[in-house]
């Protein structure tokens, strides 16, 4: 392609071929501006052919809402119960179990050693006696512990760690915990947080599976869109065939197929956000209720700005994206012959 | 505009070799007729100028441009320097008439205050200027006709195709839509019509191409 590439508007400008330069940073900027107009003239029309027929616009509205509503509820479901952990009891304990030679003063002084670290809030020391008298006040332990002839409990240091207990600061807790059971005097080092173990992986299982349906149902949306909009380029064939013929380039036949499938996707992901607000607040009531049995103070959390616009942005692109691919497809079909 | 062929051929992919060694120099502002049975590859000719078909050998040169060199993204605005009129109009009849003979200089981002102004002018040059906000269906043969020509000419192109534009139209109707490339062309557009309507090409005066089965056999004045 050794040609020069021929500007927009040139044949407009010029009859002759010897257009200057003037004309053609003219024609340049004239170029740009009408391109303007007539994105702008696209996206109006576009929307105004969505109307000229309102049910079948209005139902492809409905599938992409309910595919993205889904994955959306969902996501709304799981920011609760985030929330709802956070505000749970926050305190943590890690128990260090002494060896038994462990001497009292020993164990003192590695208790006050301890104390003094910035991510150690408190250690309490629990004695042998102690713990003893801890268990005997539990019911069935008395007669067993009458029977030994020996204290068999280990000092305790029981250490409250100066990070709040949440599915983030997990991982610190438990490298605090591991470096604890390297001090020579710990014989063993537990950490009370098993259920939040457990409970950050059923999260983060309710995550990975709200991902993997969000991307099925984008996948979903996608070929709603394409085939909505494949049915549009073949209703329109003809005109694509007469404005392939007085020299409409590829990009300015796809534009008002483009504009559809964004449309499509903005109203969609519009009609989902107002699904789950008007769902979210439908529950909020109930929900409230329940959860303040357990505790005080919980709001239901619904979409917020930032989640609605990351929402209708998301469903914009898949709109464009998906009409991108049918049009691509089925404009390089129809051919002048 | 100036339409050179050299020796070109064009063999479509079912084997059929629609045109071979097809040789002609076509003058800026000159105005010549092709001929030939149908079949003969006169419309072929045409797909071969407008870049609907690519030739299988030789050259095309037009307005200085080697066709063959061109890549295919520039084909639109290679169209746009060519008006072509069709036996079956093109014509879309979901819009009116001002909005079909616009649809070229809206493809090409014209301003819309100035395609207001060319649309008339265009619709004026071929007698309907009082029909723009008809539906061409509801207009005769013969007008549909006329609307075609007026979206071939209101780019202002230096090339006027024309594919068997008289094909449906009775003589008087031919006759006048020949007078209006006649017009066209004495303002300086080179024009190229196909026809096999050989009465009416012999009272028109001009040069003439005989295809046949794919060969150019006579070029001259009409015989």
């Amino acid at each position: 392609m050794s040609q020069k590439p021929e500007p927009r508007g040139a044949t407009r400008q010029s009859l002759s071929s010897s257009s200057s330069t003037t004309k053609t940073r003219l024609s340049t900027s004239f170029h740009f501006a009408s391109y303007l107009r007539d994105h702008q003239k696209t996206l109006l029309e576009s929307f105004i052919r969505l109307l000229h027929d309102p049910l079948a616009s209005m139902m492809t509205m409905m599938v992409i809402a309910i595919a993205l509503s889904l994955p959306g509820g969902l996501y709304v479901g799981l920011k609760n119960v985030h929330s709802i952990t956070n505000q749970w009891d926050k305190q943590s304990i890690i128990s260090l179990y002494l060896f038994a030679n462990v001497e009292d003063t020993k164990a003192l002084s590695l208790s006050h050693q301890l104390s003094s670290r910035s991510d150690i809030v408190n250690v309490m020391y629990v004695s042998k006696e102690e713990g003893m008298r801890y268990f005997e006040k539990s019911n069935g332990y008395e007669e067993i512990l009458s029977a030994l002839p020996e204290n068999p409990l280990p000092i305790v240091l029981q250490v409250i760690p100066s990070y709040e207990v949440t599915i983030e600061t997990l991982p610190n807790l438990e490298s605090l915990r591991d470096e604890l059971a390297g001090v020579q005097e710990v014989e063993y080092a537990e950490l009370d947080a098993q259920w939040l173990h457990r409970l950050a992986s059923l999260l983060s299982f309710g995550e990975r599976f709200v991902y993997a349906l969000s991307l099925l149902l984008i996948c979903a949306v996608l070929l709603i869109v394409g085939n909505t909009i494949r049915m549009a380029v073949e209703s329109r064939r003809d005109e694509v065939l007469v404005m392939k013929l007085v020299g409409a380039t590829d990009g300015f036949i796809r534009r008002p197929f483009l504009y559809m499938g964004f449309w499509f996707g903005i109203l969609g992901g519009i009609l989902a956000c107002t699904t789950i607000l008007l769902v979210s607040w439908w529950v909020s009531t109930p929900a409230e209720r329940i959860i303040a049995l357990y505790q005080s103070d919980f709001t239901l959390q619904s979409f917020n700005a930032d989640e609605v616009v990351l929402c209708l942005t998301m469903s914009a692109f898949v709109g464009v994206i998906g009409a991108w691919i049918a049009v691509n497809r089925h404009i390089s079909d129809i051919e002048l012959q | 505009m100036e339409i050179e062929f050299q020796r070109v051929g064009k063999k479509y992919e079912t084997g059929q070799e629609a045109l071979s060694q097809v040789s002609f120099h076509l003058q800026q502002g000159e105005m010549a007729f092709l001929t030939g049975h149908s079949g003969a590859g006169k419309s072929t000719l045409l797909k071969l100028i407008m870049m609907i078909e690519r030739q299988s050998h030789g050259e095309i040169i037009i307005d200085g441009e080697d066709l063959r060199a061109l890549h295919k993204k520039y084909i639109p605005y290679h169209r746009r320097k060519v008006g072509v009129v069709f036996q079956n109009h093109q014509l879309l009849f979901d819009r009116s008439v001002f909005h079909n003979v616009a649809l070229p200089l809206q493809v090409s981002g014209a301003d819309p205050q100035h395609i207001g102004k060319r649309v008339r002018a265009a619709l004026d040059k071929v007698g309907l200027l009082g029909k723009e906000k008809y539906n061409p269906m509801a207009l005769s043969g013969g007008e549909q006709q006329r609307i075609g020509i007026a979206r071939a000419v209101v780019n202002k192109p230096q090339l006027l195709l024309a594919d068997e534009p008289t094909g449906n139209l009775d003589p008087r109707l031919s006759t006048e839509i020949m007078n209006l490339f006649q017009e066209f062309n004495r303002v300086g557009v080179t024009v190229l019509v196909a026809s096999h309507d050989l009465s009416l090409i012999a009272r028109m005066h001009h040069r003439v191409l005989t295809l046949n089965q794919g060969r150019i056999v006579n070029d001259g004045g009409f015989s």
